[in-house]
């Protein structure tokens, strides 16, 4: 074998070695064993903290509310979409039982015009169909400038819930 | 110009082209397109594999979902960096169609065509499709995203060398880069909560159950019952990507 290709083999050579040797360090230990990714980041990807529980969850402490809403238009509707998540709320707020809540644990209680808007706003792209045949109601439709707009002068009732209850609306 | 050339290249061309129709034709005879079907049954056929199923007829664009999907995941809160968003679609009478999306919804809708002019209107919640061919998965050229094997697409965080060829592959949109982390980022179907026997936020959240969430393996799933009953379809079928969200009612101006 002439020596230039001798040659050309060894450094071929030392450059796979020190390849393999490098990737032999580098590589995550958990890369390629479910395919071309690092297994780890599986589990990784399930240590994120959760803001949101369950609709349930709420009913533990909450009973006259949910029994309420139940009854009520609304019973469909989760708590924690008008009041938003309510994780640490759920866990913690048990030893403020008829005191004040911190900060951090209050949660939103949606009582603007808008909140309740939101879902009753009239839009022609709103539901148009019946939800199913058992229950036959709509999410029915106001005209947010028409349907009881405040009236500054006379004091009169202006919010949705001085006239609806919003767990039984 | 010589006359036999072109008298053979146009009979070259002619069989050429030949071949390749018929080439085309039994390839695809063979393989049949069933850009909906691929997905109803999983490749394995064990454990659970998991799909999302949209009524858009049921929809509300109350935008609580995408609400949700922020909250849940600390998403930022600028207006163009979504997991989950909402779009109004607005056919008008002069037959243009307007797509609004007022920061992805997550504060609801406000209707801006006048009813007079309107032919239809209809709100498309939009999120991962977690296909079972995603395109962002195999253009990755480190190995930071792939499928698990319930079928959910994720983002291996300390891999991601932030080079947003993902960003550009997914042709639904549904990836960013994070503005902080630098790394891309996307829909987990919240995957830490399904670890701990929740759904997804955004379908938690529903007001009106459009969001059906379910494994595809397990028969008497709600997500089967939904598709079962439905006529459901995924958006954008022709490009095969094995997508695994389903729109009952879905138009096909949607995009
Ligand atoms: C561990 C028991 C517990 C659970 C579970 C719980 N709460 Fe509470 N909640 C409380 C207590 C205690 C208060 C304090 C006020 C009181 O005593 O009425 C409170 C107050 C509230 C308030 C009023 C806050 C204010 O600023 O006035 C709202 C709204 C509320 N809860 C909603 C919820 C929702 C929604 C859930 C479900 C996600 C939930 N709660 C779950 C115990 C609980
Ligand atoms: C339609 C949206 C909506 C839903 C759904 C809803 N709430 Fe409320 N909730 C409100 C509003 C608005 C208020 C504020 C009432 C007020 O200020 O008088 C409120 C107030 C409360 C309060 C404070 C006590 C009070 O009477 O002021 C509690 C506790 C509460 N909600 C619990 C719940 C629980 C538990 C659920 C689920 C079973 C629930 N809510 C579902 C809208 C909602
Ligand atoms: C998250 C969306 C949402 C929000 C926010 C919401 N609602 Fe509703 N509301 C609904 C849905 C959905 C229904 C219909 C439920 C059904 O028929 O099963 C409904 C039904 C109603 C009805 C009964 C209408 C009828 O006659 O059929 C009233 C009244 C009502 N809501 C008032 C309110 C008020 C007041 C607020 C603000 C506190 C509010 N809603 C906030 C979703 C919402
Ligand atoms: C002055 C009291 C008052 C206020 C304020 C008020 N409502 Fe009403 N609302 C009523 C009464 C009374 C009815 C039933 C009679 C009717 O259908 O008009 C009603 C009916 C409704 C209905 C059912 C409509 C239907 O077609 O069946 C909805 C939805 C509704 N209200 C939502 C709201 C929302 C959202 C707000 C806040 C923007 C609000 N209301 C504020 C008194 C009020």
């Amino acid at each position: 074998m002439p020596q230039h290709i001798k040659r050309l083999i060894s450094v071929f050579a030392i450059f796979i070695v020190l390849f393999l040797v490098m990737r032999q360090v580098l590589k995550p230990s958990s890369f390629g064993k479910l395919g071309h990714f690092r297994a780890d980041a599986i589990y990784e990807n399930t240590l994120k903290p959760m803001h949101y529980t369950i609709a349930d969850s709420c009913t533990k402490c909450h009973k006259s509310v949910r029994a309420e809403k139940d009854k009520g238009f609304h019973k469909r509707l989760k708590c924690e979409v008008c009041h938003g998540p309510g994780l640490k709320h759920s866990l913690f707020a048990e030893q403020f039982k008829g005191k004040e809540l911190p900060d951090s644990l209050k949660l939103y209680k949606p009582g603007e015009r808008k909140d309740c808007g939101v879902c009753h706003q009239k839009n022609a792209a709103r539901i148009k169909i019946q939800f199913d045949t058992i229950n036959t109601t709509m999410v029915h439709q106001i005209d947010l400038a028409e349907h009881n707009p405040p009236d500054l002068k006379a004091n009169e009732p202006a919010n949705c819930i001085d006239c609806h209850n919003p767990h039984q609306p | 110009m010589n006359q036999d050339t072109t008298k053979l290249s146009r009979r070259n061309f002619f069989k050429a082209g030949t071949v390749l129709a018929s080439g085309v034709a039994i390839a695809s005879a063979l393989t049949p397109y069933d850009g909906l079907l691929f997905a109803a049954e999983s490749p394995g056929a064990k454990g659970k594999w998991y799909g999302i199923g949209i009524d858009i007829n049921k929809c509300i664009g109350c935008g609580k979902c995408a609400n949700a999907c922020k909250q849940e995941n600390n998403v930022p809160k600028d207006p163009f960096y979504f997991r989950s968003w909402v779009e109004q679609y607005t056919i008008k009478n002069d037959g243009s169609i307007l797509v609004e999306s007022p920061s992805g919804g997550v504060n609801g809708f406000t209707q801006s065509v006048p009813d007079n002019e309107i032919y239809k209107s209809f709100f498309v919640p939009k999120m991962c499709n977690h296909c079972a061919k995603s395109p962002c998965t195999q253009v990755c050229p480190v190995g930071a995203t792939f499928e698990t094997e319930e079928g959910i697409v994720l983002v291996d965080e300390k891999y991601c060398i932030g080079c947003r060829y993902c960003v550009q592959a997914c042709p639904y949109g549904c990836r960013y880069i994070h503005p902080e982390k630098g790394t891309a980022d996307k829909c987990t179907l919240c995957f830490h909560r399904l670890k701990h026997g929740l759904q997804p936020a955004c379908f938690e959240i529903c007001p009106t159950e459009a969001r059906i969430f379910g494994d595809l393996n397990d028969p008497g799933s709600k997500l089967n019952y939904f598709l079962k009953n439905h006529n459901c379809m995924v958006v954008k079928p022709h490009l095969n990507t094995g997508s695994k969200l389903f729109y009952n009612a879905l138009s096909p101006e949607v995009r």
